[in-house]
């Protein structure tokens, strides 16, 4: 008899199945890392951004608000817009962000993008904020969580 | 199957990174939140959830405010559809508004049906209720205004007290009722109506005045003046009309 016909059929499907879903992991697995040495690549040899490290300030009578971020673009004149660990730092809180577009005329600044306040014994996250008044008023977007201790 | 176990432990951790642990309060809103820090407060934006251990609210916004840090509340004023539950004051309540001062623990509910029950107590009106956890000073104020204990169902315009914690058991030791059209008080047997209606534990006497019906039994005594001595409760009538008979009737079981 033949020595195939002693294996159990459904353990050669099972088997062959196995195989084939762990090749198709491994090959999106090479392929999101080798998007990702893409877009590095990219980023690292055609990188758009006016300013490297920028770092701005709002100031008002009681405090200043340091504001900086990894990169930046002028949008206009006086409007900047702020990537990638945006962090605005005062002697009360903090806000991170990924996006900013700061006002320098103004001393606003506007995000839409995912936002963490922390400040002592108070953490917010929202969907994004406005700060203006000169850092007396900040508005959070959207559905915000804030946790006091 | 690292990737699937990476996004396993991220999802993990993003869902408990923010949410709340023992001894603290978590606020979520569904219009942000608007932090105003030299007027110090800050403003809780469309379907407020307010959870801590021991408190709960919920209600339309919520107006916060603040004496140094965002944490350091000294009023919360909520508005619209407010609903409140406090295990530490054994206490929940729900009304068109809530105004509560922190330090001196006076708690304000107001607007159409607010409703406001502990444990011995039960509180209505279409006015506000309002009372304070520190003296037990209580007032109810408008249409529909009720009070309802163990022994006494009061019902009136204008509704003042005191209660006091006796045994874990809140007392009242006075009582000012007020109503242009009718006061009604109820207590144990007795059915009392006047305009004005007063209660003093140390002295244990109700006090009726104008327009007053007792009503006890089979018993209705009309008059412009009376008393009730809860302590022997026996009452007694005045007529300003002194043709009108007096009547004093004297409780058979004592």
């Amino acid at each position: 008899m033949n020595f195939f016909l002693y294996i159990n059929r459904k353990l050669i499907i099972f088997f062959v199945l196995f195989l084939i879903f762990a090749f198709a992991i491994f090959v999106f697995y090479k392929q999101i890392n080798l998007n990702n040495i893409k877009v590095e690549n990219l980023n690292n040899n055609f990188s758009d951004a006016d300013i490297s490290e920028p770092k701005f300030a709002i100031n008002n009578e009681s405090k200043k608000i340091n504001i900086t971020a990894t990169e930046g673009n002028f949008l206009s004149q006086n409007k900047v817009l702020l990537k990638d660990n945006v962090r605005f730092k005062s002697n009360d809180f903090s806000i991170e962000t990924e996006e900013v577009i700061f006002n320098r005329d103004k001393q606003t600044a506007h995000s839409k993008s995912k936002s963490l306040f922390k400040s002592k014994n108070v953490t917010i996250v929202s969907d994004g904020f406005n700060i203006h008044d000169r850092g007396n008023k900040i508005i959070f977007y959207g559905n915000s969580n804030l946790i006091l201790k | 199957m690292k990737i699937f176990l990476k996004l396993v432990i991220i999802l993990l951790i993003s869902f408990n990174l923010y949410s709340r642990e023992i001894g603290e309060t978590e606020i979520t809103t569904e219009d942000g939140i608007e932090v105003f820090q030299e007027e110090k407060f800050y403003l809780l934006k469309k379907n407020v959830i307010i959870e801590s251990d021991n408190f709960t609210l919920s209600a339309d916004d919520v107006k916060i405010n603040f004496d140094k840090n965002l944490y350091d509340i000294t009023n919360l004023y909520a508005e619209g559809n407010v609903s409140f539950f406090s295990n530490d004051f054994a206490m929940n309540g729900n009304g068109e508004t809530l105004n509560f001062k922190i330090k001196t623990e006076k708690l304000r509910v107001q607007g159409k049906q607010s409703e406001l029950i502990t444990k011995d107590v039960k509180m209505f009106s279409d006015g506000f209720i309002e009372v304070n956890n520190l003296n037990g000073d209580f007032s109810l104020k408008g249409s529909n205004s009720k009070l309802i204990n163990e022994s006494i169902i009061i019902e009136a315009y204008s509704i003042d007290g005191n209660f006091v914690d006796n045994n874990n058991i809140k007392e009242i030791t006075f009582l000012e009722v007020y109503d242009e059209k009718i006061s009604y008080v109820k207590n144990n047997d007795t059915e009392m109506y006047a305009k004005t209606i007063n209660f003093n534990n140390n002295t244990s006497i109700i006090e009726l005045i104008d327009n007053v019906t007792i009503i006890r039994n089979e018993e209705k005594i009309t008059g412009d003046y009376g008393t009730l001595d809860t302590m022997n409760n026996s009452y007694k009538i005045k007529s300003k009309n002194k043709n009108k008979v007096k009547a004093i009737i004297q409780d058979n079981e004592q």
